[in-house]
């Protein structure tokens, strides 16, 4: 008996399978206009301690596949039409609302890009970083204000005695963001998933998060998923990446393999597109053509074809599949293929 | 240039696999593209309710421009025993009421008197409204202040008061009734267009006419009332059908004009008798009771149709 | 010759909460063919400077040259003559382009309130959406058919209709997505070349504004910090706001990340309401000494570094005083 409790939480450090494992989900929105597949069989895996960075530009599906995992759904239009959400030895997919919702702020947190609009702006910051410990885990009320104020002085917030009563509107973006991570990380969740969680501050606020949510996870050894479709956070927080393209994934490896050696036309584009610090002032910046096509009106064969300046008469006839070019790494592009064939 | 690239020119599609759409080169600009008027229609037409509401404000306005011509004398004037029940007599197939006046003519007639009251009311009120609303939002400052202040004088006098008041002061006829219904139904509408204006008087593509020195007038007009209109629009149809129930209200209480048929004239008329002769008070009830119904089914479609957030893009 | 200049501009807002100092006595000059970058964080005052350059809002003190010509104080009339010199382009794709109008429409808008006749505005509409990589048929349809880059082309066609010397743009890279934003700042670096245009560039991304600018300012709480040439800020800045916005930035590149030890400045920005006295920067100053709290350090020349100015008592090019940030950057820059 006490050995199975025991089994319950993670154990960083030790090496074991993968804490989340995402197994071929599709989620399919239900249009007037008819069904479109706004995520199209996306797997991952995230072990305990592990950053998961996936990358992608507005429309590919990476914050609707981060609300999947989530159970957070917006129904109507969407749904999670296949697949399976592993955390542990759960499937989330097949939870019940109710026991998701125990899921949900305890085992599993999510941070959104805007903090104003996910505090609740008639409520005290101190209030709902309260209200989550007393869902999950109540206590008295004095226990449960001591490990509000705890967490908030641990995620840095100066002089939290007294932030404790101050509303949202008091406060900064970048405070608020670190309240919305305070809640999240209240229950000491397994795996957290941040989307986009420093777009809306300022660069050095950004800093400041990102070596927050590095601190938070080195400490308690949960797993992160970060969305992002800034490269250069990517390259500052990410043990591996998954990039997205149209509601697929087109590549994922370690961080550094793919920053050395992009494999898929679409993300050597978007690396040669962002300019950088090392690349001559002043040049020209490599352009990916045209724009992301929407979900509704997606090229036959691969996604990416009338973008992509290495095409061929395959690309517009069949949709590619997956491939591991190596250890960890995985692409869906003819164009690698027939180069490594 | 790179718009027109995207087909890669070093790229031959194979024809079979491929259907080429027909605009797979100008990006974007393929998808089906409607005329925004077309647009408008489909989305009202989805809402049911509203298709049923149009209908019947279009059988109302078919009675009313026909109305001259089944009942081309006078509808006021008496044709028969009164008191008669609906089809009792085939002459008089809603009865006549308590003068033995016909029922049918009074609300075929009336019919043209709600219509034309509701609409310039509505007109009225919108010009009012919308031009103070506009005022006061795009100047800001003393402007606002004061226009604003003179809305909420208008909100505190009861309504109906306002247009008895008026109605008695300036003479019972169908001109004061409309004037004073659209005198008190369009702070509404002021405050609605205040809003909509305050909302896009910052908005970047005001501030680029300003950049490139639009003048006020045009910047209002031109580019920020079509942008507040269909709320607006939404709101008129609305205060027709309230001007329709003022107009009820104003005839129901004897101060309407005597001259013209009207639906709440003739329910005034018959109250005295509506225990032994309900009908007469029904009758021009249930035509009121359509019309409000159907101009708000309207006004409720027309909302689904105008309202942005609802589009499906 | 330079064609947009300010002289210790200042704009000021009544708040409930008190006077709200957006601008600080700034003093700018853009030159024929150049482009100058304008960075700071939010609520730096960046963009209401651009605003108060474009007299869309107006300013308290301080004068503003167009070619020469004071424009501080004109008319609405005559203020409307040199709108054709002087252009803007916004940030929110979708919010500056007016849903109700064609694309046709609002690029000839700027021309038609120049009094073009009805003919010539059409024969310039349809060069412009050319020269912006739209095609023709773009121009019977309306803004929301479009994906933001294209909505940014017909915003830089607007702008551009009338031939300006110098275009405002506000963030115009902003919002859109990366590869398509790759797209624009090559257009707008394009149409430079072709049509000689300057850019006031105003953005808080420090890659993009390195990567256009050829001269920059950087702006916090109101008060220009540092200006010069930005191949000479960037491998060695002078300002410590500077240095920590550089070192704040991402890069995107996981080793130069892994290897660099960054030093995050701390704390938050001070409310412009209420800013601190003294240097403003002091509150979250790693090298702040006694004397940055009570005297304001003025905007001076750096010696021996031609065109570059700072408003600091111990910026970092004289005084080599902070190690660790100077280290931060040599290495960030380095590799």
């Amino acid at each position: 008996m006490l050995a199975l409790t025991e089994d319950k939480r993670p154990q960083p450090g030790r090496d074991a399978g993968p804490l989340l494992s995402v197994d071929e989900i599709e989620v399919t929105l239900f249009t007037r206009a008819g069904k479109l597949t706004a995520v199209d069989r996306l797997s991952l895996e995230v072990k305990s301690g592990e950053t998961l960075a996936i990358v992608g530009e507005s429309g590919c599906g990476k914050s609707i596949s981060a609300l999947a995992l989530m159970g957070l759904l917006p129904w109507p239009p969407a749904k999670l039409t296949h697949g399976k959400v592993v955390l542990e030895d759960r499937d989330l997919a097949r939870l019940s609302e109710r026991e998701m919702q125990d899921v949900r702020g305890k085992d599993l947190a999510m941070i959104f890009q805007d903090p104003m609009s996910s505090l609740n702006p008639v409520l005290t910051v101190g209030e709902q970083i309260v209200e989550v410990i007393a869902r999950h885990d109540p206590a008295s009320r004095k226990a449960m204000r001591e490990r509000a104020l705890e967490l908030m002085r641990k995620v840095k917030i100066p002089d939290a005695e007294r932030r404790f009563g101050d509303y949202p509107h008091q406060l900064s973006g970048g405070m608020n963001q670190r309240i919305v991570i305070a809640m999240a990380i209240a229950c000491q969740p397994k795996l957290l998933i941040a989307d986009e969680p420093t777009t809306a501050l300022d660069v050095t606020i950004q800093a400041q998060i990102l070596e927050l949510m590095k601190d938070l996870q080195a400490e308690t050894g949960m797993g992160l998923i970060i969305i992002t479709h800034d490269l250069g956070v990517v390259a500052e927080t990410a043990d591996r990446v998954l990039v997205m393209y149209a509601g697929r994934k087109v590549e994922e490896g370690t961080v550094d393999t793919v920053f050395d050696e992009p494999l898929h036309p679409y993300t050597r584009g978007l690396m040669g597109a962002t300019p950088s610090a090392t690349d001559q002032p002043h040049g020209r910046l490599s352009e990916i053509p045209g724009s992301v096509p929407a979900l509704a009106a997606l090229p036959v064969g691969c996604a990416f074809n009338n973008r992509c300046p290495s095409a061929f008469e395959r690309c517009f006839a069949e949709r590619p599949v997956l491939t591991r070019p190596a250890a960890g790494r995985q692409v869906a592009c003819f164009a690698v293929q027939q180069e490594g064939a | 240039m790179s718009m027109t690239s995207t087909a890669s020119p070093a790229v031959t599609a194979p024809t079979e696999t491929v259907t080429p759409p027909a605009a797979i080169t100008p990006v974007v600009l393929s998808g089906k593209r409607r005329a925004p008027f077309i647009d408008f229609v489909l989305r009202f037409a989805r809402n049911r309710a509203a298709l049923v509401g149009l209908l019947l404000v279009v059988i109302l306005i078919a009675v009313a421009l026909a109305a001259p011509y089944y009942y081309p004398r006078d509808p006021l004037r008496i044709v028969g025993r009164p008191e008669l029940w609906p089809f009792a007599n085939p002459r008089f197939p809603l009865g006549t009421d308590s003068l033995g006046r016909d029922i049918a003519a009074v609300v075929a007639h009336g019919a043209r008197t709600t219509l034309m009251i509701g609409l310039f009311a509505s007109l009225t009120a919108t010009i009012i409204g919308v031009s103070v609303g506009a005022t006061a939002a795009y100047f800001g400052g003393w402007v606002d202040e004061v226009l604003m202040r003179v809305t909420e004088l208008f909100q505190t006098v009861p309504n109906i008061i306002f247009i008895l008041t008026v109605v008695a002061v300036l003479g019972q006829n169908i001109t004061n009734i409309t004037i004073a219904v659209g005198v008190v139904s369009w702070t509404a509408i002021a405050r609605m267009t205040r809003a909509e204006f305050l909302s896009l008087r910052d908005r970047e593509f005001v501030q680029a006419c300003r950049a490139m020195g639009m003048g006020n007038i045009r910047i209002m007009l031109g580019e920020i009332l079509p942008n507040a209109l269909p709320p607006v629009i939404v709101l008129s149809s609305l205060v027709v059908a309230s001007a329709v129930l003022f107009e009820s209200s104003v005839s129901f209480l004897g101060l309407g004009d005597p001259n013209v048929a009207s639906w709440g004239g003739l329910i005034g008329q018959g109250r005295t008798l509506i225990r032994s002769s309900w009908y007469i008070c029904a009758v021009p009830g249930l035509a009121i009771m359509l019309t409000v119904l159907a101009l708000n089914l309207v006004g409720d479609g027309l909302n689904d149709a105008l309202n942005p957030k609802l589009r499906d893009r | 010759m330079s064609i947009l200049s300010a002289r210790s501009l200042s704009v000021r807002f009544e708040t409930p909460r008190g006077t709200l100092q957006a601008v600080n006595d700034v003093s700018l000059d853009v030159n024929e063919r150049e482009t100058v970058g304008l960075v700071g964080e939010s609520g730096c005052g960046k963009s209401t400077l651009g605003k108060a350059l474009m007299r869309l809002v107006p300013a308290a003190e301080g004068r503003i040259f167009v070619s020469g010509q004071d424009i501080t104080r004109l008319g609405s009339k005559a203020i409307a003559a040199i709108r054709s010199d002087v252009q803007m382009i916004f940030q929110d794709p979708y919010g500056s382009l007016n849903p109700r109008h064609t694309v046709g429409k609002i690029i000839g808008q700027p021309l038609s309130v120049a009094g073009w006749k009805r003919a010539d505005i059409k024969a310039r509409v349809c060069e412009l959406v050319d020269k912006v990589g739209l095609p023709q048929a773009a121009l019977d349809r309306f803004p929301h058919e479009f994906s933001g880059g294209q909505r940014q082309r017909i915003g830089i066609a607007r702008a551009l209709a009338l031939n300006p010397k110098v275009v405002i743009c506000d963030e115009p890279v902003s919002a859109l997505d990366v590869s398509v934003r790759a797209q624009v700042i090559n257009l707008m670096k394009d149409l430079q070349a072709e049509t000689g245009v300057s850019f006031l560039f105003i953005s808080h991304d420090l890659s993009v504004v390195e990567h256009i600018s050829d001269r920059l300012l950087v702006m916090y709480l109101g008060r220009v910090v540092e200006s010069g040439k930005a191949a000479d800020i960037w491998p060695a800045p002078a300002h410590p706001y500077t240095a920590a916005l550089l070192a704040a930035a991402p890069v995107a590149n996981p080793k130069l990340a892994r290897s660099r030890t960054r030093k995050t400045l701390q704390g938050e920005l001070p409310s412009p309401l209420n800013p601190p006295q003294g240097c403003a920067f002091h509150t979250r100053c790693p090298i702040a000494q006694a004397r940055c709290h009570e005297e304001r350090p003025l905007l001076r020349s750096i010696e021996g570094h031609a065109g570059r100015q700072v408003a600091c008592h111990f910026d970092l090019v004289t005084h080599q005083k902070t190690p660790d940030l100077a280290a931060t950057e040599t290495s960030y820059v380095s590799a």
